[in-house]
């Protein structure tokens, strides 16, 4: 039992990480980032990379500071993948007509661009990243828990707290959630758009480089391994209502359990059945969401 | 085009023709519509009548169309065949798609999905059945047309990118269910072959099959353009243009009586219901059907496809369809890089152009007028005779010619006129003059009459005075001045001044 929980819980905090950054991006940005999973495998890589060289010059294979290098360095990779992709479809599009669409197109041309070019580099493996935080396990009686599995719900859990009460306290969350609210009356007094928006970018690109190393423990980064937690995200951020973060930790939690429930109970290949079901009976009930809070607000 | 801009020339080809067979047009049988669009006009300068070709679209498609049935069987290859044929089958699917997102308005992403759908029906019951392929076609169109109908219930309630997560999520839990299934090839990952064909599979070795093969696909494309062509000009389509493009259109047409949902929902059913028999067809061409079809990427190659053409044209669906898959299929030796070049593509499409490579000229047209309007307003030398806005409202192009000759020839006076030239007028009002001052003085003559300065004789040799003519039969001239002058030449080089005057002060 606690078993189940612990990997439903370690799933949606993988999940919710993605989701928050998408439903972030949206809301603030009013672009539907499909390039997020793009994002996500450059922080990946980038922490691939900073392993393999600690591994090759320092003969580091494991330990505290790997660790923090690698969180640091994958959230940092993302962070600029994320800026990367606001150069290219958010600072040129986002005053011209018809910015919501063609910032989809533009996201998507950049997962595709960024995919490929993936591929040229690193090859079409998988790459392992190093585990950090051991490979030790927490046993309790009968049960057991990785230490992986209980870092990344603390990990995750913590972030996405910062995350909220920086929202919620500091002055760029005040202009963020302005921007949420109208972005024309968030410019009127004063709000930059452009910033605040490469600011949401970054933020979200952060939260998902995060997401990727911490997934990085159970599986392997490689091109294509950004679609998954992409589609997932997509999923759990329109479930949870884009643009609210309770909601969207909420859904988070509920798809992290029926994925374990059924990957337990029934096969791992009904999984995607399973949450789609649930996604399409919350959408049937609750057109916008769990969240619901964009109802006519962006239009 | 009216003609909105001063000195624009466009090529419009003209047919003369005699007056007397003006009003004989041809009319498709049973509609009232033409063929090419022809306006009739008189020519301005030689008085002819003639016709001018409007809209030069249809010619354009008849070339292409040509170009794309041909080119493939005069080379005769089996790779030119099969990229042809890949060509024909994705711009029959994007026709479609273009039909769902541009004309209904509704972003599904499952089309690509419903021509599986179609696709692997057809496979599984030939194969189940034996039935052959003229049934297949019916079968993969009801199958098409049964999947629009599911994917169509939730987009009464969700909309826009909700319906597009969806739609990208029912695709997937097609791709999975048939990994999953035994029946639909689920072992040999989702690959389901062993259908009738059209051509049998001993005849595709040969050139003949294969032309044949072709020319099957390049009529899927013909009945996919006329569908489009029906649904989207016919009176369906101008209902949902009314309420395309925002909420307060949907409003609007609700309020005049458009039941726009509707509308819509018939529009998806028939493009879904066409889908299918794409999917049918693809079958009955490939002998079966491949996971290929689901796949996530594929569909974004299909979008940029698309996108690169420009959404919402049928011209732009076939060719961003042209372009990508020649790029995908020939350079098949660049590896990932053509994909990138292909995401590139796409990147500049969106970044630079608003519609695709078909909303290009209008927007190069904008453009252009943008910077005439701005050359035109910052203009002070050339159209100086008249303000900057009033040039395209003059519709005869020799007045604004005239204008500016008098603008520049009294740009040339005025810098003639020296204080010699005035004394030289002084001391000899009459009489033979100085090249300079003799062309000035034939200007003035030739003013016309209305407010024209002239000597009025008070009384014979002992008072004159300057008076301006009023130009209007029976209304007399006014006074300039209460200044009389004691000789004639005294008058005549007041009035000379005077002009002068009038001369520097105007522009």
């Amino acid at each position: 039992m606690i078993e189940l929980l612990a990997s439903a819980l370690v799933l949606a905090s993988m999940y919710g990480l993605v989701a928050v950054g998408i439903s972030l991006t949206w809301s603030s940005v009013g672009m539907l980032n499909l390039a997020q999973g793009f994002v996500f495998t450059a922080g990946g890589y980038v922490a691939y990379l900073f392993a393999q060289y600690m591994a090759k010059n320092f003969s580091i294979r494991d330990g505290l500071i790997l660790s923090l290098g690698v969180v640091v360095l994958g959230m940092l990779g993302s962070a600029v993948a994320g800026l990367l992709v606001g150069g290219l479809a958010f600072l040129p599009l986002h005053d011209r007509i018809n910015f919501p669409v063609r910032g989809l197109i533009a996201t998507l041309a950049i997962s595709i661009i960024g995919t490929q070019i993936f591929m040229v580099i690193f090859g079409p493996q998988s790459k392992p990243l190093p585990q950090i935080f051991g490979i030790k396990r927490l046993k309790f009686g009968e049960f057991s828990i990785a230490y992986g599995q209980i870092g990344t719900i603390v990990v995750a859990t913590i972030v996405l707290l910062l995350v909220t009460l920086w929202m919620r306290n500091s002055r760029r969350g005040l202009q963020m959630r302005a921007m949420m609210m109208n972005p024309l009356g968030a410019n009127m007094v004063g709000v930059s758009v452009r910033t605040t928006g490469m600011i949401a970018l970054a933020l979200s690109g952060a939260l998902s480089g995060l997401a990727s190393v911490l997934l990085g423990q159970i599986f392997f980064v490689s091109p294509t391994s950004g679609v998954q937690p992409l589609i997932v995200g997509l999923i759990i951020s329109l479930a949870g209502g884009l643009g609210s973060m309770p909601g969207t930790v909420a859904a988070a939690v509920l798809l992290g359990l029926v994925e374990a429930v059924t990957a337990r109970y029934a096969e791992q290949s009904l999984v995607p059945f399973a949450q789609f079901a649930l996604v399409i009976a919350i959408l049937t009930f609750r057109p916008r969401g769990l969240g619901g809070v964009l109802e006519d607000v962006r239009e | 085009m009216s003609n909105s801009s001063v000195g624009r020339r466009r090529l419009i080809p003209r047919w003369r023709v005699k007056s007397s067979s003006l009003s004989r047009r041809f009319r498709v049988p049973g509609t009232k519509r033409s063929l090419l669009r022809f306006e009739g006009r008189y020519n301005p300068k030689t008085l002819q009548r003639e016709l001018i070709l409007r809209d030069k679209k249809p010619l354009f498609w008849l070339i292409g169309l040509f170009a794309l049935a041909f080119i493939p069987i005069a080379i005769g290859q089996q790779l030119v065949f099969s990229i042809f044929g890949s060509i024909c089958f994705f711009a029959a699917v994007n026709v479609f798609w273009t039909l769902i997102i541009g004309t209904a308005g509704l972003q599904s992403f499952a089309s690509l999905a419903t021509v599986g759908v179609g696709a692997y029906a057809a496979t599984y019951l030939s194969i189940t059945y034996g039935i052959s392929w003229p049934v297949m076609l019916v079968i993969g169109t009801a199958f098409g047309g049964l999947m629009g109908l599911i994917i169509s219930i939730p987009a009464r309630r969700l909309d826009g990118l909700y319906y597009a997560l969806l739609t990208i999520g029912i695709s997937e839990f097609c791709r999975n269910y048939i990994t999953q299934s035994d029946a639909l090839g689920g072992q040999f990952n989702g690959a389901l072959f062993g259908a009738d064909r059209i051509v049998p599979e001993e005849a595709m070795q040969t050139t003949t099959g294969q032309t044949i093969a072709y020319l099957t696909s390049f009529v899927v494309l013909l009945i996919s353009l006329a569908i489009f062509r029906v649904v989207s000009g016919g009176r369906i389509g101008i209902l949902l243009r009314t309420a395309q493009s925002s909420k307060e259109d949907e409003s609007f047409a609700s309020a005049i009586g458009i039941d726009f949902q509707r509308a819509r929902l018939l529009v998806f059913l028939i493009a879904s219901a066409a889908l299918g028999f794409v999917g049918a067809f693809y079958a009955t061409n490939q002998g079966g059907a491949s996971l290929s079809l689901f796949s996530l990427d594929q569909m974004l190659l299909l979008l940029a496809m698309i996108v690169i053409g420009g959404l919402g044209k049928a011209e732009g669906a076939v060719v961003g369809t042209v372009i990508v898959v020649f790029l995908n299929q020939w350079f098949t030796s660049w590896g990932p890089w053509r994909i990138v070049l292909v995401g590139i593509l796409m990147l500049a499409s969106v970044l630079y152009t608003r519609n695709g490579l078909f909303g290009l000229r209008q927007q190069l047209i904008e453009i252009r007028e943008r910077r005439k309007a701005l050359s035109r307003a910052t203009r002070t030398t050339r159209y100086g005779a008249f303000l900057p806005e009033q040039g395209p409202e003059i519709p005869d192009k020799g007045v604004i010619a005239e204008r500016e000759f008098e603008r520049a020839i009294r740009d040339q006076l005025r810098d003639w006129i020296t204080p010699e030239i005035i004394e030289e007028h002084r001391l000899s009002p009459m009489g033979q003059h100085s090249d300079h001052l003799e062309r000035i003085l034939n200007y003035f003559r030739k003013q016309p009459i209305s407010n024209k300065y002239v000597v009025y004789c008070e009384e014979s040799y002992k008072a004159y005075r300057v008076v301006a003519l009023s130009g209007i039969p029976g209304v007399p001239p006014r006074s300039v001045d209460d200044k009389t002058y004691s000789n004639l030449d005294e008058a005549y080089h007041a009035v000379f001044l005077r002009r002068i005057n009038d001369l520097k002060s105007q522009h």
